[in-house]
């Protein structure tokens, strides 16, 4: 890391330990709060929303690096809050928009919280929705149904992709516009979800992005998710083998700590050699991407499929080495289980990664 | 070049200097025989060939200071130099006196044995081997038996040494003996440089799996040894068997080799009807295991970050060790599949760089069983995989 990418880290990581606090996140989330506004708040004015945002307005114009080093923490502390999804949306859907400055200081602000709606069903990502927008009489028209918007009650506004007649476009709507028909639910990471029904007037500065730069904008806008969910997935398994080594050094079975087993200290290492592994990887993606160098598309994919394969496997051990106690919902490390297994299919699954990896290596 | 390289420098002058080199230096027989390498060690005479070759050009032994013969290239330049030498299948010297002895003889040898062991470990001269485990010795090496009786100005010595690679052509062997048996195990051990000519010192090759004769015990009956061979003080052997263990771990690149097992194996399965190509599973498997040795390649990015900012990489070696060599397994595995039958004939002549008949198996798949029989032995020595994790867990997670 740079000395601003360490005091960046610092300065986060900082905030996130003295009042992110497990206890107030599980009530909130019992409550259906997935957003605290003290807490978006605070992102804001540390500046994490401004982060990915270019200097020209009023952004900190920093790279993907950056961004994950925030992802990472995340995973660490659980953070329900739609940071990655905001990241990502506000760095390769709003910015290249031509009306970005309409929308960036809202969302640098904190006042207006968005993220993408891609999906519509099972099976169903990106290549052609049938959410339509449409030319009517008085201006423009979207309609469809998007489902399974993760953070969607988080959000004030999404940003949803439609079929238009040039190709792609990318539409942010109110959730509160007329004509949105919303309906959340919750979900198994805490951070709820949302299916919604659209059938709305949308003004000319609505649409972000149409025809060609809309499909690019969707490429970007998957590798970088692909990126940052791998950072967090990379955050939450390290915490769930920091969790796992403290727990077992203070457990103690048969007169011993479990951490004075052999069999047990084999699994640990073998967690923390692929969480290393991991990070090397995810790191090298991020300089690829900020580097734009001709393989960064390639390394995006590579970075998705080890960390959800490693994710998924540190955080079933952590269970398995802390014994009964990691069952409950009231103990932590569950809950890196839980937000590693919904990371693996948000924006972009392993397999699809791994699929795309294959193509891309010809 | 990658982008996580910390050398963002212009080293192309440096690399094509390399490769001129190679061009002419590296001969058709020599690169044959670097082909034809199963194991670590190449075909012996070829590797000595090279060795010399090498010590004339000046770059004997890369890693050593300039006033031992080395070469004062940065940590850069000696992976560049790494690289192009496999990528253009120069042999592999007998490296245990370069790789292992030579650094221990500058931080612990005296003036005397510096410029006594020295000059002939770089010309290749001398073939040293290492005399570490013993029958009953393996993991638990500080349990080690062979002793070495003072008498005089002599040691008298007694025991055995196996695994000892290449003593069959070693004139000298560095070995870990026991001067005191009052104390605890670690305590009681010093390191000893050994003539194997040494009236009393017997060598017994064996055959390892793959019907090559690498391998050999050594026995030592009263064999004398000069004190003056003492390497270190004596009982401060282990000292200096630690600083060993940590050289033969650290700086490992195993990358190199490993994309080197992918290709071969997209040519396999790119080659005619290929039967493996066939199965969908069989792709995948390729693709997981190209994604894992990018993440290798990276992390050996990081410790060369590590270690060119002056700092100890510590544990990641043994990460990069026990990775390195099960996805060098997992390559001789997906790379048998490959090969299938093909796979299987057994020709041990072919392996000679002299050998210009014909093959049994596919030209591309001579050497695919043997390497694959190999690899088992990779996760073994050096601290087996179990040894290693065993120090992650106790120097990085404190267990």
């Amino acid at each position: 890391m740079t000395e601003d990418q360490t005091l960046l880290h610092d300065a986060s990581d900082r905030y996130l330990r003295d009042s992110y606090d497990f206890n107030a996140r599980r009530e909130r989330i019992a409550l259906g709060v997935y957003t605290d506004p003290q807490h978006w708040r605070a992102f804001a004015e540390m500046g994490w929303l401004a982060l990915p945002v270019p200097e020209n307005f009023d952004g900190l114009g920093l790279g993907t690096r950056e961004c994950a080093i925030l992802a990472e923490l995340c995973g660490q502390y659980l953070i329900t809050e739609p940071l990655i999804d905001v990241l990502a949306a506000v760095s390769t859907l709003i910015a290249p928009s031509p009306h970005a400055e309409r929308w960036l200081g809202q969302v640098v602000g904190g006042e207006l919280i968005t993220v993408a709606g891609i999906d519509e069903g099972a099976g169903q990502r990106s290549k052609s929705p049938s959410t339509k927008l449409t030319q009517v009489d008085s201006g423009w028209r979207l309609t469809g149904t998007k489902q399974w918007i993760n953070a969607g009650p988080s959000a004030t506004h999404f940003i949803v992709l439609a079929t238009v007649e040039e190709g792609l476009a990318w539409v942010i709507c109110p959730r509160d516009a007329a004509g949105v028909d919303c309906e959340d639910f919750p979900t198994h990471d805490g951070r709820g979800g949302t299916n919604c029904a659209f059938n709305t007037a949308i003004e000319e500065n609505q649409i972000l992005l149409s025809g060609a730069p809309a499909q690019s904008a969707l490429d970007a806008y998957r590798e970088l998710a692909m990126i940052l969910s791998s950072a967090e997935t990379l955050g939450a398994a390290h915490a769930a083998l920091d969790t796992t080594v403290e727990y077992t050094k203070q457990r103690v079975q048969f007169g011993q700590p479990l951490s004075s087993f052999q069999a047990l200290q084999h699994r640990m290492a073998n967690m923390l050699i692929q969480i290393e592994l991991t990070r090397s990887l995810v790191y090298a993606a991020c300089d690829a991407a900020d580097g734009d160098t001709p393989d960064q598309s390639r390394f995006a994919r590579a970075a998705k499929v080890k960390a959800s394969s490693v994710g998924r496997k540190v955080s079933q051990e952590a269970i398995q080495l802390h014994g009964g106690i990691a069952t409950t919902d009231e103990y932590i490390v569950g809950h890196f289980f839980k937000r590693i297994t919904a990371l693996d299919s948000w924006v972009c699954s392993r397999g699809e990664a791994l699929k795309e990896f294959m193509a891309l290596s010809g | 070049m990658n982008a996580s390289n910390p050398y963002p420098g212009d080293y192309s002058a440096f690399r094509e200097s390399v490769r001129e080199f190679l061009a002419v230096g590296l001969t058709p027989e020599l690169a044959r025989a670097g082909e034809r390498t199963t194991s670590v060690f190449s075909d012996f005479e070829a590797g000595r060939q090279w060795q010399s070759i090498l010590h004339a050009k000046g770059w004997g032994a890369p890693e050593w200071p300039l006033e031992h013969g080395g070469t004062g290239w940065d940590i850069q330049q000696r992976y560049i130099f790494l690289e192009e030498c496999r990528l253009a299948n120069a042999p592999n010297p007998v490296m245990m006196g370069v790789q292992m002895l030579g650094p221990m003889l500058m931080h612990f040898g005296t003036e005397a044995q510096k410029s006594a062991y020295l000059p002939g470990i770089i010309s290749g001269d001398d073939v040293w081997c290492q005399g570490y485990s013993e029958p009953g010795s393996g993991s638990d090496l500080a349990s080690l038996k062979t002793t070495a009786d003072r008498d005089g100005d002599e040691y008298v010595v007694n025991g055995t040494k196996i695994w000892t690679s290449m003593a069959h052509y070693a004139n000298w062997i560095f070995c870990l003996v026991r001067t005191d048996k009052s104390v605890k195990p670690q305590a009681g051990i010093s390191f000893l440089l050994i003539d194997m000519a040494t009236p009393g010192i017997t060598v017994t090759p064996f055959s390892s799996l793959d019907g090559e004769i690498e391998q050999c015990q050594v026995f030592f009956e009263d064999a004398r040894v000069p004190v003056s061979n003492l390497l270190g003080e004596e009982n401060q052997g282990w000292t200096v068997a630690k600083y060993l263990l940590e050289f033969e771990r650290g700086g490992q690149h195993f990358t190199i080799d490993l994309k080197k097992q992918l290709r071969k194996l997209r040519r396999l399965i790119g080659s005619e009807a290929n039967a493996a190509a066939e199965d969908p599973t069989f792709v995948y498997r390729i693709a997981e295991t190209e994604i894992d040795v990018m993440a290798l390649e990276q992390t050996e990015l990081r410790i060369k970050g590590t270690v060119a900012a002056g700092e100890h990489p510590g544990a990641l070696s043994s990460l990069v060790k026990v990775s390195g060599t099960e996805l060098g397994q997992q390559c001789a595995e997906l790379l048998i599949e490959a090969a299938g039958q093909g796979a299987m004939p057994w020709q041990s002549e072919v392996l000679s760089p002299e050998y210009e008949g014909p093959t049994a198996a596919p030209e591309e798949c001579v050497t695919t069983m043997a390497e694959y029989i190999n690899s088992r032995s990779t996760t073994i020595y050096g601290g087996t995989a179990e040894i290693q994790r065993g120090i992650i867990a106790k120097h990085v997670l404190g267990l």
